[in-house]
């Protein structure tokens, strides 16, 4: 019981909420992409080139914010390269995505090399990192629970604020409805005359703009280093949410609190003194038993769709009999 | 046929020429010589003797992880775990090799064989959902990459560990080596392997009623359905494979090249061959040759290091923009077609 009430506590929820909001943010990018009918396997490749160049950017220019912009810059031309292949070229949207991770990877590598020299890691250097926001009076109203809302860095409240946002995005404008259409039926908002291709450039940008403050968070806000793949997968989890939220902000955000607290519970359990290998594959590992068992939950709603369609088949086939009559 | 088959080969050339173009202004852009950065290449590809046994070695497991990338895109199937299943099977190979003392050949032979098994059943849970709830392969075989390093390299330093040594197991017994084919080169039978599995899958494509089946599910899975393919088992099957074969190709590296296995061992092999197959458009044979043209860029590579300021993974770089330049052909095959079509693409 001891060791439990170490390792659940205040803390842990604030250091939940900081692991959750890279990832949050990430996948809220991706639930644009999600949205308008795009498998977008690239947000890895986004995010880590957003860290790199938010770094690059904190030290040329010496401010944080102007490093914040770069990295989201950098994300965004990630992006713009997708849309154009997937979108324009018609490419396929896996090899594309695998393609550009895979280029992130290389390249921040090289650069990093052919500007500092250094293999694996950039620590200071005159990186600049995010101020945290000490929110007035949340001390004295909450007492030990202020750090449950004081004390992030600005990118975690855009993150949290961003998901109700996007609700109404997608409820309650034009383009929210836009990019909903494109990807639920595309024949329809082609007969509407919305043109697929701006609204899913559209989409791709603002996933880009989305994976680039994410990635930056990770390196001027979560961290203030950067290091060889240090978005280490968290753009992959974001697609296993965006798979079974199917790009709902509010599933998103359940979906990457699990998340959040996975990696917060294993960074936790490493100092216990658990093998870190082990420890480290928790995040991974519950990704993987959300993605298969809910796909596994999903099974009746398959098997209703291959019941109505086959039922349609056999009305069909019994409609071609003389004198039958059509079964309602 | 014939004209076709030429048309797709000078269309990947051009796109590999676009890419290497990209990938120079890259270069210039690093503030390093295009031209001195390619030659240092080909000199460390070709340069000498020993250099085109290096090339080779390279190859080799990039060459049977292209073999298993082909069989799960030939089935429709993106086996992006291939990674994974390669780390365990070189995992699973060093352990029969270091734990059970054997007659010499049938060692070898067993330790290969768990290979198989373990890079198989790596990839069966994610294959079991794609095939039962067709939950997406893609991301549940890249997620089981991450789980895999890491379970390995637990394996290696916490219950394996060669006492006083590094981050490795103790090495494997002589008698589960794979033969060298010189005395120069760690090169090894692992190339004969991997040649012999490529050109075996192209036959089985071309001349079984199966592989004609797999490559149907492949191309066109609905008309595979009304012909009568289990599309749902063969879905299974084929990842199962593919995932044996991606096992086999660590197996061939700890036994013919580290001996042992180690943290780390063979990094990235897994993706490079999923890059040789995607140029090489599925096709095993073709694949022989983007291996070796990546064997070759990483060899290669190893000398930038040593002669120019610039990073290894430079390569990278170039590898990613083939395959976005190869992809982006797709324009010119399906120009005309109404966005709201079936997203049904070829690689």
């Amino acid at each position: 019981m001891e060791i439990l009430d170490k390792l659940v506590n205040v803390a842990l929820i604030a250091a939940t909420l900081r692991t959750t909001a890279p990832i949050l943010l990430v996948a809220l990018g991706g639930s644009f992409t999600t949205k308008a009918g795009i498998f977008n396997i690239g947000l890895e490749g986004q995010m880590l080139a957003g860290a790199f160049f938010a770094v690059l950017g904190s030290i040329w220019t010496g401010s944080a914010l102007l490093g914040v912009a770069c990295g989201v810059a950098a994300a965004l031309a990630f992006a713009l390269v997708f849309a154009v292949l997937v979108v324009s070229f018609r490419a396929n949207e896996v090899v594309v995505g695998l393609a550009l991770n895979i280029l992130a990877g290389g390249m921040t590598i090289s650069l990093m090399k052919a500007i500092f020299g250094t293999r694996g890691s950039i620590v200071g250097q005159g990186i600049v990192g995010l101020p945290k926001v000490q929110l007035p009076g949340a001390r004295d109203l909450l007492g030990s629970w202020a750090s449950l809302i004081s004390g992030f860095t600005p990118i975690v409240y855009v993150a949290f604020i961003a998901v109700p946002l996007l609700v109404l995005f997608y409820n309650s404008t034009r383009l929210g409805l836009y990019i909903r259409v494109v990807g639920e039926k595309p024949e329809a908002a082609e007969a509407l005359g919305i043109s697929i291709t701006r609204v899913r450039y559209i989409a791709s940008l603002l996933c880009g703009l989305l994976a680039g403050l994410a990635g930056a968070h990770l390196s001027l806000g979560y961290i203030t280093m950067f290091t060889e793949n240090m978005s280490s997968g968290r753009g992959f989890m974001a697609v296993a949410i965006l798979i079974f939220s199917n790009g709902d902000p509010l599933k998103v955000l359940a979906g990457c609190l699990l998340f959040g607290f996975a990696d917060a519970f294993s960074l936790r359990l490493q100092t216990f003194g658990y093998p870190s290998y082990l420890v480290l594959t928790v995040p991974y590992v519950v990704a993987l038993t959300a993605l298969f068992a809910l796909s596994y939950r999903a099974r009746p709603k398959i098997i209703m769709e291959t019941l109505a369609s086959m039922q349609k088949l056999l009305s069909a086939d019994k409609s071609t009999e003389p004198g039958s009559k059509h079964p309602s | 046929m014939m004209n076709d088959r030429l048309r797709a080969v000078s269309g990947q050339i051009i796109a590999v020429a676009v890419a290497l173009i990209m990938g120079a202004i890259i270069i210039l852009m690093v503030g390093e010589s295009p031209v001195r950065v390619f030659m240092t290449l080909l000199r460390g590809a070709f340069g000498d003797q020993a250099k085109i046994a290096g090339t080779l070695l390279q190859t080799t497991p990039i060459l049977i992880c292209g073999v298993a990338a082909c069989v799960g895109l030939r089935g429709g199937m993106f086996n992006v775990g291939i990674e994974g299943q390669l780390f365990l099977g070189g995992f699973a190979a060093a352990w029969v090799g270091f734990a059970f003392p054997l007659p010499a050949g049938i060692h070898m032979l067993a330790a290969l064989a768990l290979a198989v098994v373990a890079g198989a059943a790596w990839v069966a849970i994610p294959a079991y959902f794609r095939a039962r709830y067709n939950t997406n392969e893609v991301v549940s075989t890249i997620l089981s990459n991450y789980v895999a390093v890491l379970l390995t390299s637990y394996f290696t330093i916490f219950l394996f560990k060669r006492p006083g040594g590094w981050s490795e197991t103790p090495p494997i017994l002589p008698t589960a080596y794979l033969p060298g084919i010189f005395d120069f080169s760690r090169l090894n039978w692992g190339l004969v392997i991997g040649l012999v599995l490529a050109i075996g899958a192209a036959l089985v494509f071309r001349y079984t009623s199966w592989g004609y089946g797999v490559t149907m599910v492949g191309s066109a899975p609905k008309f595979a359905e009304y012909g009568g393919v289990n599309v749902k088992w063969q879905g299974f099957v084929v990842l199962l494979l593919s995932g044996a074969v991606g096992g086999l190709a660590g197996g061939v590296e700890t036994l013919g090249v580290h001996h042992r296995f180690m943290e780390g061992f063979a990094p990235g092999f897994g993706f490079d061959g999923l890059i040789a197959a995607l140029l090489a458009n599925g096709s095993p044979v073709a694949t022989i040759f983007t291996a070796l043209f990546f064997g070759a860029l990483r060899n290669g590579s190893l000398l930038l290091e040593v002669d120019t300021g610039a990073s290894r993974e430079i390569i990278t770089v170039i590898q990613a923009l083939i395959i976005l330049s190869v992809s982006a052909q797709a324009l010119v095959r399906r120009r005309g077609d109404s966005q709201a079509g079936e997203r049904r693409w070829k690689f």
